[in-house]
């Protein structure tokens, strides 16, 4: 609604404008460009309303803004010095959409030139590096050096700022410039402004007089010319070091020659950086800081005691001085003062409360600011550090202006609160009265999301709030305009429901949804409500049930209907129920994905439907660990562009699946192979990490055949490697070797190269296990300094890396999740085995035995059977898939331990082959 | 008498009665454009003048008549533009160097398109066939059969051989140009 007034009074207030600043007529009236003579006073104001459009979002055609952009041109032949400053503010605009810009280049440059009128010369300068191509840089390179170095202010950073916006295209002509833009930096301030007016009197002024081009004495140059240093020198960080140690001046910071605040900002700014990537200059930077922290400038103490406070690893005792700063800005009267320190404060008190805390007078002074978002951070610092008892109070003071701040910080108080609850549970109470109240306030998405997920962690981890928790998101979804979070709630109630003292009373606010909601909702509710039957032991509650889900079936939507249909069916039988709805895995959705992405790819196995049961399973546990939202505790109050700015998360299981495949599928060898069976989770590293050559191995499983693939890194730069293969023997059989693919040549730059060896499986029935000799051979040729070219002779070498075992464990059973009694009691008449081993006492304990054969038989241990309770007897259940189509195999260890014996292991598998179990058994037992 | 009266007229009329022309100089790369406008507009000559990129725009003042020159750069790729910068002037210089005839059939294919423009109609033409203090320079006369000057028919066309860098002939274009000032 908002935006649509907003929008009506748009065209209220354009009416004439919307007709005077329209393209059509504008480009009718470009006329005036072309007349003779020419009219300044026009043509500056069609100039101003092209540029004007141009900012309010118009955009002109190619021709278009050509057309405009040579009429533009023509305006060269004027001298009057306003219209030649908008010519080129519209050319510069206009450079990107028009064609053939580099028609103006020589107009530009004549303008650029020294004896030119000053005022014309920054103007003209930021419009070439506009309008230039690449390849002309060369060509400007002297006018830059000089104007660089000019002692008008404007002109040196007019070229300084150009040269910044050329260096993305031509680096190693801006390379060129550092010792100029160093100049700049060092340049003394305020002499320029004398020097003009003298002389000004001096040449006796002409048309061009000081008063025209009054210079600034902001210094602002040395922050462009600063900008431009490090974009030149960021990739070598011993020179970024060296330059901030110049520029800072000294431990006292009294010695720098920088006098502009803002180029001092910078440099701490790049001093963060610096420190953050080496540890060593720590020291002397956070000496450098803590001297910027008395700077005569707000904003430079600022930006010091922010980076200090923002500094990984910081310890409390660096932290005291910039906190005390930032208290002295908590009492500032400028707003901006106070904003700066309360969002800094909040930030740094999820790590360090009790450093904060120093501050907290001041900050209770600040929860009544007029400015709210000041007072929103205050009070989110305050929860922060505060202790148990002032809680009730603060809270109170919240819900005061909560209905005056924005979504945004609501949302930032929110989480606060959320973390406050988990802090001291014992306040529960009162922060659920809270967050149910705001719960019903007005708000968008973000905010209702923010409350929800808060109560729902109170639900998780403090007990006795989950029944008054319950009943609030009842009450919200009778009113909720947000699918999505009813979705969620009425699935929350479905498990957690049926566990409370009275199933009953959620019944009808889940029917509630059924006869009100849309179809997403209904079918929520539907399942939720199916949960209820199943888990509830009340007779007559799981009768309501059916009856409900009967009215369910005349639903106007599929999905209602069938769920509806379902559950009925399933209610009426207790092993339907099992496996359905309280069924605790699921699938790896990583591992279905990669395994579906190969079933499409590969054209042959569409003959049959895809076989879903060798995909693994994990628990639900699991999978809510996997697609885990940071913690809370993490992203409160942290600034919003630290997020965007963090690395890309790893490469999860099924992207290194797909990206296997693929390099497979582009190697023809292998295209008769069929389908991968199995990869390896992660290559194994066969060398250690700092030798010369290192190599990683990946196993790939086909169904008649062994795949090893070696990632091969030469590391030294001037050689370079031919024929590279790898020889593997070995002494066990069931394995052939058929052929291997040698890496033609590879150099520092190239690697890592990828050699094949490929083996057929003699039976590929068997599981067959082997261990091999691993031996990288090459031809090694150094490679010649002066030209870069490999020398014509090179000598056979060997490199020997460690065995690569070929393993029941990791190649041929992956984890899978079942519910393990379940399905031990299924297999009972299947194939299995059973072994007793004295593991020895070379293993010291009950978790040491279990470790070892999780890692040796690569399965999902089960029901945290993993870790041993007891010192002496334990049992431990696993579980896995054997690939292949081997079916699921289960086992049972039975160990007992005591002192002077070691580990006694009792081993039982139960598989649906004989051979798996042999296989589980001789991993064990070899 | 009479004699006297007429020099004062002039002289006053040079004072008051100032005219102007606006001309556009094009023509293939290297035939001394820039030099060209150099030496009529400071006497200045130079062997070496870095090729234009674009146009340069100067003015220059010749007794009572002052001449808007657009100089546009005569490389392949700024050949499509002269006709943007031919729009609205008086006339059109086009210089070729007469010393180098290998290049006349590109010079007279360029020339012929910018003239076929319908709205270049009627624009009066100069033709300098400059660089003749060189050996081999080719004669006015075969200049005007090779650039096939004699079939323009819609406009006022001069040809003069010419060279910039001995000033020789300069004077007689600059009458001609002062000619279409108005």
């Amino acid at each position: 609604m908002s935006f649509a007034m907003a929008f009506s009074k748009k065209e209220d207030e354009s009416g004439l404008s919307s007709y005077y600043n329209n393209k059509t007529t504008i480009i009718q009236e470009a006329r005036v460009f072309n007349e003779s003579p020419i009219s300044a006073r026009k043509c500056r104001a069609l100039l101003t309303r092209i540029v004007y459009l141009l900012y309010v979002g118009e955009t002109f055609s190619a021709q278009e803004a050509t057309t405009l952009f040579f009429g533009t041109t023509k305006l060269f032949q004027h001298k009057d010095s306003a219209l030649r400053q908008a010519v080129y503010l519209a050319i510069k605009e206009l450079a990107t959409t028009a064609e053939d810009v580099i028609m103006v280049t020589a107009s530009i440059m004549k303008d650029m030139q020294p004896n030119s009128e000053v005022i014309y010369r920054p103007n003209a300068i930021r419009a070439l590096c506009r309008i230039i191509d690449p390849s002309m840089a060369q060509g400007v390179e002297r006018f830059f050096k000089a104007a660089i170095v000019d002692r008008n202010p404007s002109i040196a950073s007019a070229a300084l700022v150009s040269a910044y916006h050329l260096y993305p295209h031509a680096k190693d002509v801006v390379k060129r410039w550092v010792n100029e833009a160093q100049e700049a930096v060092n340049a003394k301030s305020g002499s320029y402004f004398g020097a003009t007016v003298t002389g000004g009197s001096f040449f006796g002024g002409g048309s061009q007089s000081a008063a025209q081009t009054v210079p600034s004495s902001s210094n602002i140059t040395q922050y462009h010319a600063l900008g431009l240093l490090y974009l030149i020198r960021q990739q070598d960080r011993m020179a970024v070091t060296k330059m901030i140690q110049q520029l800072g001046g000294g431990k006292s910071g009294a010695g720098t020659t920088l006098k502009n605040a803002m180029a001092l900002c910078m440099l701490i700014r790049y001093a963060a950086k610096v420190m953050e990537e080496d540890p060593n200059v720590q020291r002397q930077m956070i000496d450098l800081l803590e001297g910027w922290l008395r700077h005569k400038s707000d904003m430079v103490n600022f930006e010091a005691a922010r980076v200090i406070c923002e500094m990984k690893n910081v310890t409390a005792a660096q932290l005291t001085k910039s906190i005390a700063v930032m208290q002295l800005f908590l009492s500032s009267p400028k707003p901006v003062l106070k904003f700066a320190a309360t969002r800094t404060l909040a930030a740094l008190a999820l790590s360090h409360p009790t450093s904060v805390a120093v501050c907290n007078v001041d900050l209770e002074s600040l929860i009544t600011d007029t400015n709210r978002s000041v007072a929103t951070y205050a009070i989110t610092t305050l929860l922060k550090t505060g202790n148990e008892a002032s809680v009730d109070r603060l809270i109170k003071q919240i819900t005061g202006f909560m209905s005056e701040i924005s979504d945004e910080f609501k949302v930032i108080i929110v989480e606060a609160i959320r973390s406050l609850c988990l802090k001291f549970p014992a306040k529960h109470a009162a922060m659920l009265t809270f967050l149910s109240g705001v719960l019903r306030d007005e708000g968008g998405y973000d905010f209702k999301r923010a409350v929800v997920e808060a109560i729902f962690d109170m639900i998780k981890f403090i007990g006795e709030s989950k029944e008054q928790a319950l009943s609030h998101l009842c009450e919200f979804i009778e009113d909720c305009e947000f699918t999505k979070l009813s979705v969620r709630i009425l699935h929350l109630l479905g498990i957690e429901g049926p566990k409370s003292s009275q199933p009953q009373k959620y019944i009808r606010f889940i029917y509630n949804r059924v006869v009100l909601e849309n179809a997403a909702v209904r079918s929520a509710a539907v399942a939720s409500m199916a949960k209820f039957g199943v888990n509830s032991t009340d007779e007559k509650l799981n009768k309501s049930i059916v009856v409900l889900l009967n009215r369910c079936l005349d639903d106007i939507d599929d999905e209602v209907r069938d769920r509806a249909a379902m559950y009925l069916k399933v209610l009426k039988s207790q092993t339907l129920v099992d496996s359905y709805i309280k069924e605790d895995s699921v699938l790896s959705l990583a591992a279905l994905e990669s395994k579906l992405v190969s079933y499409v790819k590969d054209p042959s196995s569409s003959t049959q439907a895809f076989d879903v049961s060798t995909i693994p399973k994990i628990s639900r546990a699991q999978a809510a660990l996997e697609s885990a939202r940071p913690s809370t505790l993490d992203t409160i109050g942290v600034p919003a562009a630290r997020q965007a700015a963090a690395a890309p998360p790893p490469p999860s299981a099924a992207e290194t699946q797909s990206a296997y495949a693929e390099q497979l599928a582009a190697v023809p060898s292998f295209a008769s192979y069929g389908v991968i069976l199995n990869s390896s989770a992660k290559p194994v590293p066969l060398t250690e990490s700092e030798t010369e050559y290192q190599v990683t191995c990946v196993k790939h499983i086909f169904k008649e055949h062994v795949v090893f693939q070696f990632n091969v890194s030469n590391t030294l730069p001037d050689t370079v490697l031919e024929q590279v293969t790898m020889a593997m023997q070995t002494e066990d059989t069931g394995l052939t070797q058929e052929f291997v693919l040698p890496i033609a040549s590879l150099s520092a730059a190239t690697s890592p190269g990828i050699a094949y060896v490929s083996f057929t499986r003699d039976a590929p029935d068997d599981y067959a296990t082997a261990t091999f000799q691993c031996t990288l051979q090459f031809v090694s040729k150094e490679l010649d300094p002066s030209t870069g070219e490999p020398e014509a002779e090179g000598y056979e070498d060997e490199y020997q890396t460690e065995e690569v075992e070929l393993s029941a464990g990791g190649d041929y059973i992956v984890p899978s999740y079942v519910q393990f009694g379940a399905e031990w009691d299924r297999l009972k008449g299947g194939p299995s085995a059973t072994e007793t081993f004295g593991l020895g006492t070379a293993v010291e304990s009950l978790k040491a035995a279990c470790d070892s054969i999780i890692e040796v038989l690569n399965m999902e241990p089960l029901g945290g059977t993993e870790v041993p309770t007891s010192t002496s007897v334990h049992t431990l259940q696993l579980s896995g898939l054997v690939t292949g189509g081997g079916g699921k195999v289960l086992v049972r260890c039975r160990m007992t331990f005591s002192q002077g014996v070691g580990v006694t292991l009792e081993l039982g598998v139960r598989a649906e082959k004989q051979d798996v179990c042999q296989l589980v058994v001789n991993a064990v037992g070899g | 008498m009479a004699t006297f009266f007429s020099a004062l007229f002039q002289w006053l009329s040079g004072l008051f009665l100032s005219k102007t022309a606006e001309i556009a100089i094009v023509g293939l790369q290297a035939s001394g454009k820039t030099s060209f406008v150099n030496v009529i507009g400071s006497g200045q000559w130079s062997e070496d003048v870095v090729p234009t990129v674009g146009f340069i725009f100067r003015k220059v003042r010749k007794g009572n008549v002052t001449l808007k020159i657009w100089d546009v750069a005569g490389q392949p790729k700024f050949r499509s533009m002269w006709e943007r910068y031919c729009h609205g002037v008086d006339a059109i210089v086009f210089i070729i160097d007469s010393a180098d005839p290998e290049k006349f059939n590109t010079a007279r294919f360029e020339l012929h398109q910018l003239l076929g423009q319908p709205a270049l109609n009627g624009v009066p033409l100069l033709v300098l066939g400059n660089k003749n203090d060189l050996e081999g320079h080719v004669p006015v006369k075969d200049l005007i059969r090779d650039l096939q000057l004699d079939k323009i028919t819609d406009r006022p066309v001069s040809c003069y051989s010419c060279s910039v860098k001995n000033q020789h002939n300069l004077d007689i274009c600059l009458q001609w140009l002062a000619g279409r000032s108005h």
